[in-house]
């Protein structure tokens, strides 16, 4: 084993030009860096280890991983912003993502954001940081100023950041990221009255709160609330970098601000972590129930307690917006139960969590069963535990499990579990809340498996019935957020935007189609998507959802066989497809072969498919399909 | 962190906390031609510096400065 620290195993591959080569290992790197580092340290170092991965070579990492996602950020701002580029390399490395940052000009950032033809826009960036402060609003006043004069001010910038929003919306397909600007001690002390001090604060919230409604108008708009951030961090800017060199973020400030990024960056890509794993003893509850047992345990009522019993009701906070949870604790299982089911101070109970692993066995191995068992990625796991050495048999046994570094001090564990935004996601649907009775059920589902003699049998008994047809508009949040999630059953690993959903209902040559499923034991909701596109011998299916919770049903044939069996009986000359390998999409590669599709070409971006409907599939006969395409049938049969 | 006490304890610095490839005769060398050089490192510098040594340094003399000799002169005349 190596006893040098992350920092210096990070620069030992850079001095042998092997940074690039070993991009794959440097989340686990900067993971172990985070845990040993001490908390005040963290962010300075991993500016620090940004800084070394900021100057690699691009196309080298790409070169050595092809399946690196590579993320485009424009950052532009009303001050310099180039402090940004260090923390958001790291912790888009933490993720396993690549940046390729596109600075704006000082100050230009309405120009950089709205202009076609300028720096940023034609390079199509995933998103766009617009990094505003108080200065935003303070440039527009006159010298000496009154409190009327700034909310004139304020509205005008307001006009002008909604106006930004509404054309950066249509003119790039990425996200726009805004934030509140904080207002500083040398704004408010130059008014020397108290009333009117009382009077700038209620016109400066009032500018962010309005700034932060703009989100509710535009769906590709995200406004980060820098107060919370700025409110852990301290200092929000060195008044002497502000005035010489016009920075106007602390380092603390920019780290936690690209760190919220990172997390932003993470759900548009597919990474949203699923499910909170939590250690019993010392992390849920105070006390070792194996030493102490059930009296002795305590989650409420103690001094100590108390803070375990905070800590349940964050968890509980979380689970309610879909987060499903489970438990991996070294005890004897029938006291874990029992303990769930009876303790009077618990707030967490047995049918809160999804799956209870409750053993002797090493924990990376609970992780992984919990994956299997609720159909997820091990990489979609967050791990809490106490413990040091449990946390290392974790990140050496399974290094894409994300790690809560809980200590003795259980006041630490929630603000531990939300410092970072692991479950962040750009909107919440109801879907998401509902996902923990959608995990009930299927564990329902799971025992009718068992019980029954086949999978044939099985699907069956299941009685599934699906539903195909456009998306109504309340549907397109969710439908955005399944493409974002989806990653075995993604056959071109194409996301939609927020502003998507709509294009396409507005393009008469363009087709999206949500799939809805029930079965016996209710409905499963919006399951998946097809995106199509009409030409001129038939249709081109560009791309195929299906949430993992619902495959091998037989719902994605009965979909395609279905849409098929249309396209045969509308008198269309063919349908098209396209498969485009991602690092996680395998298992799908023999999806339109095996329903008769022939490859026509073969290139870059994948294998394209035609069917030639001259001999459609069989639809699998335990489903039962409905095909609405919602438009006249002799509307595209050019 | 103590603050460097010679110029080569300071090219050290830089050298480690920059991530820069610095040999001890760039001491002279203009600031722009420092291979991997940005400017974003002079203010870098001034918050290693001051949160190494406790002092506040005069942030325009050390945006002013030509190269790492002059940056370290401030250090000194700030001791």
């Amino acid at each position: 084993m190596t006893t040098t620290t992350p920092m210096e195993r990070l620069r030992g591959l850079r001095a042998v030009g092997e940074l690039a080569a070993a991009y794959h290992r440097v989340p686990a790197l900067l993971a172990e860096l985070l845990d040993e580092a001490a908390p005040a340290d963290r962010d300075a170092l991993l500016g620090r280890a940004g800084r070394l991965l900021a100057g690699l070579d691009l196309d080298e990492v790409l070169h050595h991983h092809p399946a690196t996602q590579m993320v485009t950020v424009a950052i532009t701002g009303q001050s310099t912003v180039a402090g940004l580029v260090d923390p958001l390399t790291a912790e888009l490395a933490r993720h396993g993502l690549l940046l390729r940052p596109l600075i704006g000009d000082h100050g230009g950032w309405l120009h950089d954001l709205t202009d076609p033809r300028g720096q940023l826009l034609p390079e199509r960036p995933d998103l766009s940081l617009c990094l505003l402060d108080a200065e935003t609003v303070f440039a527009e006043l006159p010298s000496p100023w009154r409190v009327e004069e700034l909310a004139e001010a304020a509205e005008r910038v307001l006009e002008r950041l909604a106006r930004l929003a509404a054309e950066h919306e249509r003119l790039a397909p990425g996200l726009l990221v805004l934030n509140t600007l904080p207002l500083l001690r040398r704004h408010a002390g130059q008014l020397v009255d108290h009333a009117s001090r009382a009077r700038l604060g209620a016109v400066w919230r009032e500018f962010n709160a309005r700034l932060l409604r703009l989100t509710e108008r535009h769906r590709s708009l995200v406004v980060l609330d820098l107060d919370p951030l700025t409110a852990a961090t301290g200092p929000v800017e060195d008044a002497r970098l502000a005035c010489y060199a016009q920075v106007r973020y602390t380092a603390p400030v920019l780290a936690g601000y690209a760190r919220e990024v990172g997390h932003l960056t993470r759900s548009l890509t597919g990474l949203t972590r699923k499910c909170l794993v939590l250690d019993l003893d010392n992390t849920l509850w105070d006390g070792v129930l194996g030493e102490d047992g059930p009296d002795g345990i305590a989650a409420a009522d103690t001094l100590r307690g108390e803070a375990f019993g905070a800590f349940q009701r964050t968890v509980r906070q979380l689970a309610s917006q879909g987060v499903l949870l489970a438990v991996s604790s070294k005890n004897d299982r029938g006291p874990v139960l029992e303990t769930l089911r009876s303790h009077p101070d618990l707030l967490l109970r047995e049918p809160d969590f999804a799956e209870v692993r409750a053993d002797w066995l090493p924990k990376d191995g609970h992780l992984a069963d919990i994956a299997r068992q609720l159909g997820i990625g091990t990489d979609s796991l967050v791990f809490a535990d106490d413990s040091p050495g449990e946390r290392a048999q974790v990140r050496f046994g399974l290094p894409e499990v994300a790690v809560l570094p809980l200590d003795g001090e259980p006041a630490l564990h929630g603000e531990r579990l939300l410092a970072d935004g692991w479950f962040d996601v750009l909107r919440l649907t109801e879907e998401d809340r509902a996902r923990p009775e959608q995990y009930r059920l299927e564990g329902e589902r799971h025992r009718l498996r068992e019980d029954s003699g086949s999978h044939a049998d099985f699907l069956h008994q299941l009685g599934v019935s699906v539903r195909i047809g456009p998306p109504e508009p309340h549907e397109y949040p969710r439908l955005v957020q399944l493409t974002q999630r989806t990653n075995q059953f993604n056959l071109t690993g194409l996301r939609l935007q927020p502003g998507d959903p709509a294009a396409v209902a507005e393009d008469a040559g363009r087709l999206l189609l949500a799939i809805r499923a029930a079965d016996r034991f209710g409905s499963n909701g919006l399951v998946g998507a097809l995106l199509g596109r009409h030409t001129p011998d038939g249709l081109l299916l560009e791309n195929a959802w299906l949430s993992c919770r619902v495959l091998t049903r037989g719902i994605e044939q009965a979909v395609l066989a279905a849409l098929l069996a249309e396209s045969r009986a509308a008198g269309r000359p063919a349908v098209h497809a396209r498969f485009t390998p991602t690092a996680k999409n395998h298992r799908a590669e023999l999806f339109y072969p095996e329903l008769g599709f022939t490859e026509t070409a073969r290139t870059e971006d994948g294998v394209l498919f035609r069917h030639d409907l001259e001999c459609p599939p069989e639809p699998p006969p335990h489903v039962h399909v409905t095909l609405d395409l919602g438009w006249p049938t002799d509307a595209w049969a050019r | 962190m103590p603050g460097p006490d010679s110029l080569a304890g300071f090219l050290r610095l830089v050298r480690t906390e920059l991530d820069l490839e610095l040999t001890d005769r760039d001491a002279e060398t203009e600031l722009a031609a420092l291979p991997g050089w940005d400017s974003m490192n002079l203010l870098r510098l001034v918050t290693l510096l001051e949160s190494g040594s406790g002092r506040r340094l005069p942030v325009p003399t050390v945006l002013a400065a030509r190269n790492l000799r002059e940056i370290y002169a401030v250090l000194e005349e700030a001791a």
